[in-house]
């Protein structure tokens, strides 16, 4: 009798936990994940996103890998008086309920050594890390430059 | 960053100031005295001097081939800008990428990689000595860091600008870092307006 309050207290926990112990993954929601296509002979690209933190605590990205590249670094853009300073960051924050993006001209995914050459409309595999060891597959959309939604807003005036 | 700070904001008033007076003053005023003026790089067409392009108007964009962020999103502005000129328009301008990088943008890079933001773009490159002196002429910046902390070795820091040079050979605008065509393209269309 015992044992069996016992197997169903564990197995209320069990399936309670993940709403009460979300890992970072399972918090952060992706939005619209992108690579910019590369010009021929370079193996330096920069990736992009949104991850909306739909949990109750912050998380932070770590860092990131994909089978397709070298390595992935965190960087970000400062705008000192009009020089850009591109510059490596240790993580990439999320807030609780808060939306971090990662865009041209700030926070990117740094893309090293890309094996094979990105090419727009194709898929980039990704994986993010986060600061509790959760990991979460991304599949970042390939986008030749006249496709990045900045340049498609300004032209849909 | 302080010791860079004062300078550029000292440019920045005096740059306003000038254009300030640019509107006030009627004829041709320079915008920019003193500023700019010739200069001849080498790419994969051969040499090319500013001189060769008397009677169209040239972008210049300083910048390097393995920037992954800035520059592309810089270009492909100035690409989009470009491509919605009219034939008659377009052939009056002369873009030109100017690579701070030659170490590692060799003529035949910089070919591939300007082709690829416009047909008509022309990569040049020159020694850093002469690159450097170019760079202060225009009031541009660039830097070379080592980056710590990653393996992409080393960075350029660089202002992200679109110097625009008149039909005369004489600078005329500047179009600060945008990702905004709409922006580029009516600086660009101002220019030819100015001098048909």
């Amino acid at each position: 009798m015992f044992k069996h309050i016992f197997s169903g207290m564990l197995l209320t926990l069990v399936l309670a936990s993940p709403v009460f112990a979300g890992s970072a993954a399972d918090d952060i929601q992706i939005i619209d994940p992108w690579a910019r296509e590369v010009p021929p002979g370079l193996t330096t690209s920069a990736g992009f996103l949104g991850m909306k933190n739909t949990g109750d605590k912050a998380h932070r990205l770590v860092a990131a890998e994909s089978s397709n590249t070298g390595m992935v670094e965190l960087h970000t853009h400062i705008n000192d008086n009009g020089v850009m300073r591109m510059r490596p960051v240790e993580d990439i924050p999320v807030a609780a309920g808060a939306t971090t993006t990662l865009q041209p001209g700030g926070l990117h995914l740094m893309l090293m050594m890309i094996k094979k050459p990105l090419k727009a409309g194709e898929k980039m595999p990704i994986t993010l890390i986060f600061e509790d060891g959760s990991k979460k597959d991304i599949e970042a959309e390939v986008r030749h430059f006249s496709m990045e939604k900045m340049n498609r807003m300004k032209m849909g005036h | 960053m302080k010791r860079l700070a004062w300078p550029l904001l000292v440019f920045f008033i005096y740059a306003a100031g000038a254009h300030a007076w640019s509107l006030f003053s009627s004829g041709k005023e320079e915008r920019y005295p003193g500023m700019g003026g010739d200069f001849t790089l080498r790419s994969a067409g051969g040499d090319v001097s500013l001189k060769d392009f008397r009677g169209k108007v040239v972008l210049l964009y300083f910048g390097y081939t393995s920037c992954p962020d800035v520059c592309p999103t810089s270009l492909g502005a100035l690409s989009a800008a470009l491509k919605k000129l009219s034939p008659d328009e377009m052939a009056q301008i002369q873009p030109l990428f100017i690579s701070v990088d030659p170490a590692r943008d060799n003529a035949k890079r910089l070919q591939e990689y300007s082709h690829y933001f416009h047909p008509k773009m022309i990569g040049a490159t020159a020694d850093l000595d002469y690159l450097k002196a170019l760079a202060k002429r225009y009031g541009a910046y660039f830097r070379k860091v080592e980056v710590e902390n990653s393996s992409l070795g080393y960075a350029i820091d660089h202002s992200s600008t679109i110097y625009v040079v008149d039909k005369d050979g004489t600078l005329t605008d500047m179009i600060q870092h945008s990702g905004s065509t709409k922006r580029i393209l009516n600086h660009i269309r101002a220019v030819l307006t100015e001098a048909p």
